[in-house]
C-alpha cells in the first residue's frame, strides 16, 4: 500500500487538482475572512460551512488516492467528535474565561475570575462545596449499595434454580425504566399520605413517618432508589465473569478439599476483578452526574443538591453560562483525576499479582 | 482532468450547501402561516387549542396553522429559557409567565407591541377594556409603564377551595362554634370573610386521625384541615410566602426605588419577618408532604381531590380537575371563596396576593405576517363572545365588560370570586436577575418550611444574596 502511495506525487501550491488540499486550505481561508467581512451573520455562517466542507473533500481526495484506507475509514468519527464533543469543550472552556450570560447579548473578558468566584466568594463557594459534598457522599453511598447489592444478586444468580431465568429478567426491570418513570414511582412510594412505606410503618408505630423530612432520610431515599435502579447493571457484569470461571478449577479445588471461602478468592475472585472495577468505574463517573432523581424526589431540599444539579440551575436557569461552564471544568477536572486514579491503581494491582 | 474533478467537488460543495441553507428556512407562504407556540400544559391552554382547532377563521383568509408545545409546569420555563438563550429561534408566540417579562425583553427576545395596538383602534380598546392589575402584571416592562409587551391570554388568582360536605356539617358547625366562638366557614360569603385566623383554626379543627370521625363518618385515613402550597420547585412557595409579607406590610424589594433600591432592611424587615413568621406557623396544620418541602400546588391540589383536606388555597387554573368526577373525589361537595387577608386591629380584612395567569408574547423573529396572523387570533381570542365561551369552559377573562356581566359567576363555582379578587393582586419583580432572585428565595424558604431554620435567618440570608446580586447587576453602589 505504501508502494502505491509514494507514486502520487504532493502537488504544487497553485496546482488545481482536486488532491492539493493546501491549496483548499488556502481559498477556504480567503473565502471565509471575505465572507465573514462582508456578508451578514446568517450568510456568511453557511459559506464557512462550504469551505469547511471544501478542504474536507479535498483531504478526503488526497487520503483517497494515496490509498491511506484507514485514515479514511476513521475519518467520519474523528469528524463527529470534533463536531459534537471537542469543539463544544473548548468553546465552553474559553467562555469560561468571559462574562457572558446567555439572555443577554454582552460579554467582557474576567480571566479567572469565574473559578475564583466559585471556589472562594463566600456566596458562590459556599454553594459549590456543599454540592460536592453531597456528591461525594452520594458517590460513596450509591456505589457501595450497589456492588454489595449488585455482587450478592450476581452469586445468587450464578447458581441454578427453578424460575432463574424469569427472576432474572425481573430483576433487571429498573435498569431498563426511564430514570423519570422511577424517580415519580419512588415519589409516591414515599408519600407519607399516599405512599405504602408510611402506610406500613404508620400502622406498626402509630406515628406519623415522613421519610423525606430530614437529610437522613433524604439521602436514605435517593440512594435506594439509584441503587434499585443500578445493581442489576453491575449484577450483570459480574455475572459475566462468574460464569467464565472454568468448571475444572472448581472439580480440581474439591479433590484438594480446599474450603469455599479460600476458593472463592484463589479462583473466583482473580476472575471477576477486572469487571468489578469495570463496574465500580462506570458506576462512579455516573454517581458522580447524579441530578435526576435528585430533581424528581428532593428538588435539591433537604440539603441533597449535588454538583450537577447545582450545575443545571447555574447555567441552564439562572442564566450564568459562564459560571456554568467555570463549575463544569471543575467537574470534569475531578472526573478526570478520579478516572485515573482508579486506573492507576487496577493496573498496579494486575501487574502485583 | 484533474481541473473537472476539481470544479466537480466545488459544485458539490455548493450543492450541499444549498441543500443546507434551504433546509435552514421555513417558507411562509401567502396562504399558509404557521404560528409556533410554547405553552404550559394545563385546561387554559388545552381549551385554547380546542377552541382555535374547531372555531377558529382567520379574516385575512389564510390558513393559519397553530403549532403548539404543550409543557410541563415545572420544566416550563427551564425548556423556554433554553429555547429562546440558545438562539434557535423555534418560537414565535409564547404563553409567557408574567414575571419572565423582564428578563427576555432585556435579552432582546420578547417584541414590543406599542406599535400593533396603537395602529389597531380595535386592538386598543381591548387592551383598555383590562383590569388595570392585569395589564400591568402581564403586558408593562419596567412595571406599571406605557410600554408593552403582552396581551392576557390566562388571567388567574388564588381561591379557597372549600369541602361543604365537612364544613356545612351541623355537627362540626357546633363544634367548631363551641371551641373558637366564631362560625366555621361554609358558604361561598363565608369563605370571602374569611381571614387567616378562621382559616388557622380550621386548620388545627380538621386534624383528625385514623379512626377518628369526621362529619358523623369513621375515617380510614388521616384527615387534615388545610393546605398552601409550600414546594421547593419553581415559585411554589414565594407565591405564598409573599401575600404574607405584603399583607404585613413588608416587602420584597423597595418598591420606591425598584429596581435600585437596597434589599436589606426592606426583604429582611420586622414585618417582612412577622409574615413569613405567620406563614410558617399554618404549616402545622397542613398534610405530612409539606415537612419534605415538595408541596407545591400539583401536590396539594391532589391532597384535596382524594379528600384529604377541608380547604386548599390554590390558583383557578388547577380548578377543572377537581370538579370533573373522574379525577375527584369531591367533585359535588365544592365550594369557592376568595383567598383569605389579614385582619387588622381595626376589624377590616387587608388583601394583598400574588397574581397568577400568563400574557401571550411575539417573539422578535416573527415575520410581518405571522405578527398580523397572530394579532389576528389574539383580538378573536379577547373577543367578548371567545372570552364567555372561555370562562364557560373553565378559563377566566379580565375583560371588564365580561367579568361584570351576571352571567359569567354562573360558569363555574369559583368565578364568583374572581372579580373582587382582581383589585388586590400584585406581581413579583418583572426584572432580567428575576430567576436567580426566586431560585435563591426559594431554597432559602425550603430551609424555614422544612424546619431547618427561622423566619429571620431566612430573609437575612435572602437580603444578603440580593445585595450582592443588585450589586454585582450595578443597579446599586
Amino acid at each position: 500500500m505504501t508502494a502505491v502511495s509514494s507514486t502520487l506525487l504532493t502537488p504544487r501550491l497553485t496546482a488545481v487538482v482536486a488532491h492539493n488540499w493546501k491549496l483548499a486550505i488556502a481559498v477556504a481561508v480567503v473565502v471565509s475572512a471575505i465572507s465573514m467581512a462582508g456578508l451578514p451573520a446568517a450568510v456568511s455562517f453557511w459559506v464557512v460551512g462550504a469551505a469547511a466542507a471544501l478542504v474536507a473533500a479535498a483531504f478526503t481526495v488526497n487520503a483517497y488516492r494515496r490509498h491511506y484506507f484507514g485514515a479514511l475509514l476513521v475519518a467520519p468519527a474523528i469528524a463527529v467528535l470534533f463536531v459534537m464533543n471537542i469543539f463544544p469543550l473548548l468553546w465552553s472552556l474559553g467562555l469560561s474565561f468571559f462574562a457572558y450570560q446567555a439572555n443577554q447579548q454582552t460579554i467582557r473578558f474576567v480571566g479567572l475570575g469565574n473559578y475564583v468566584r466559585i471556589l472562594t466568594n463566600d456566596l458562590a463557594a459556599h454553594a459549590t462545596w456543599g454540592a460536592l459534598i453531597n456528591t461525594a457522599m452520594f458517590v460513596v453511598f450509591t456505589v457501595s449499595a450497589q456492588m454489595i447489592v449488585g455482587f450478592l444478586l450476581a452469586i445468587l444468580f450464578a447458581k441454578q434454580f427453578p424460575l432463574r431465568k424469569y427472576l432474572l429478567i425481573l430483576v433487571l426491570t429498573p435498569m431498563m425504566l426511564s430514570v423519570v418513570a422511577s424517580g415519580v414511582f419512588f415519589t409516591y412510594y414515599y408519600d407519607p399520605t399516599f405512599g405504602i412505606l408510611s402506610y406500613v410503618i404508620n400502622s406498626i408505630s402509630g406515628n406519623q413517618f415522613i421519610l423525606m423530612s430530614n437529610k437522613v432520610g433524604a439521602v436514605a431515599g435517593i440512594v435506594f432508589a439509584d441503587a434499585w435502579m443500578w445493581s442489576p447493571f453491575v449484577m450483570l457484569l459480574v455475572l459475566a465473569g462468574l460464569v467464565s470461571v472454568p468448571k475444572y478449577l472448581y472439580e480440581a479445588a474439591a479433590i484438594d478439599r480446599i474450603s469455599s471461602w479460600r476458593q472463592f478468592w484463589m479462583i473466583t475472585f482473580p476472575y471477576i476483578r477486572g469487571l468489578l472495577m469495570l463496574a465500580l468505574l462506570f458506576r462512579t463517573i455516573e454517581a458522580f452526574k447524579l441530578a435526576d432523581l435528585v430533581i424528581l424526589l428532593t428538588k435539591g431540599g433537604n440539603d441533597t443538591l449535588t454538583i450537577s444539579y447545582h450545575l443545571i440551575r447555574i447555567a441552564n436557569e439562572q442564566n450564568k453560562t459562564s459560571e456554568g461552564a467555570a463549575i463544569s471544568y471543575l467537574m470534569l477536572f475531578m472526573v478526570i483525576v478520579l478516572t485515573n486514579l482508579y486506573l492507576y491503581l487496577a493496573n498496579r494491582r494486575t501487574q502485583g499479582a | 482532468m484533474t481541473a473537472m474533478t476539481k470544479v466537480k467537488g466545488l459544485a458539490t460543495a455548493a450543492s450541499f450547501a444549498a441543500t443546507l441553507l434551504v433546509g435552514g428556512v421555513t417558507y411562509a407562504s401567502a396562504e399558509e402561516v404557521t404560528l409556533t407556540m410554547a405553552v404550559p400544559d394545563w385546561p387554559p391552554t388545552r381549551i385554547m387549542k380546542k377552541f382555535f382547532d374547531e372555531q377558529y377563521k382567520p379574516k385575512s383568509g389564510n390558513t393559519v396553522k397553530l403549532d403548539v408545545d404543550f409543557i410541563p409546569w415545572p420544566d416550563f420555563y427551564t425548556r423556554v429559557n433554553a429555547s429562546l438563550t440558545s438562539g434557535e429561534k423555534k418560537y414565535n408566540f409564547i404563553v409567557s409567565d408574567s414575571q419572565w417579562l423582564g428578563a427576555f425583553v432585556e435579552g432582546g427576545y420578547f417584541r414590543k407591541i406599542n406599535d400593533l395596538i396603537d395602529a389597531d383602534p380595535e386592538l386598543k380598546a381591548t387592551m383598555e377594556s383590562m383590569h388595570p392589575a392585569v395589564l400591568n402584571a402581564y403586558s408593562t416592562y419596567p412595571n406599571s409603564t406605557p410600554n408593552y409587551y403582552g396581551f392576557p391570554q390566562f388571567p388567574d388568582v388564588l381561591v379557597t377551595y372549600g369541602r361543604k360536605d365537612v364544613l356545612c356539617n351541623d355537627d362540626e358547625q357546633a363544634a367548631f362554634k363551641a371551641k373558637y366562638n366564631e362560625k366555621l366557614p361554609c358558604t361561598g360569603e363565608e369563605i370571602d370573610a374569611m381571614d387567616w385566623n378562621t382559616f388557622e383554626h380550621v386548620g388545627e379543627f380538621f386534624q383528625r386521625k385514623k379512626g377518628d370521625k369526621l362529619a358523623g363518618q369513621v375515617l380510614d385515613d388521616d384527615f387534615y384541615g388545610i393546605a398552601y402550597q409550600a414546594g421547593k420547585g419553581y415559585d411554589f412557595s414565594t407565591s405564598s410566602v409573599h401575600t404574607f409579607v405584603w399583607e404585613h406590610g413588608g416587602g420584597i424589594w423597595d418598591e420606591t426605588k425598584a429596581p435600585t433600591g437596597h434589599a436589606e432592611g426592606v426583604v429582611n424587615s420586622p414585618k417582612s419577618i412577622e409574615g413569613m413568621e405567620h406563614f410558617l406557623k399554618l404549616l402545622k396544620y397542613m398534610p405530612p408532604v409539606v415537612k419534605t418541602g415538595t408541596m407545591d400546588i400539583f401536590v396539594s391540589d391532589q391532597l384535596f381531590r382524594e379528600g384529604k383536606v377541608a380547604m386548599n388555597i390554590d390558583w383557578i387554573g388547577l380548578g377543572e380537575a377537581s370538579l370533573d368526577p373522574k379525577t375527584s373525589k369531591v367533585a359535588d361537595k365544592l365550594v369557592f371563596g376568595l383567598a383569605p387577608g389579614l385582619r387588622g386591629p381595626d376589624g377590616k380584612v387587608n388583601r394583598t396576593s400574588q397574581i397568577g395567569g400568563q400574557p401571550f408574547v411575539l417573539t422578535t423573529w416573527t415575520t410581518p405576517e405571522q405578527i398580523k396572523e397572530a394579532v389576528g387570533f389574539v383580538k378573536w381570542w379577547l373577543s367578548p363572545d371567545i372570552q364567555h365561551q372561555f370562562a364557560a369552559g373553565g378559563g377566566q377573562s379580565a375583560i371588564k365588560s365580561v367579568y361584570s356581566d351576571p352571567k359569567y359567576v354562573t360558569y363555574r363555582p369559583w368565578d364568583r370570586a374572581w372579580a373582587n379578587s382582581l383589585d388586590w393582586q400584585k406581581d413579583m419583580w418583572h426584572v432580567p436577575q428575576f430567576f436567580e432572585l426566586l431560585t435563591q428565595q426559594q431554597d432559602q424558604y425550603d430551609l424555614a418550611i422544612t424546619g431547618k431554620q427561622d423566619a429571620k435567618t431566612t430573609l437575612d440570608n435572602i437580603a444578603k444574596f440580593q445585595e450582592d446580586l443588585l450589586k454585582n447587576a450595578g443597579l446599586i453602589q
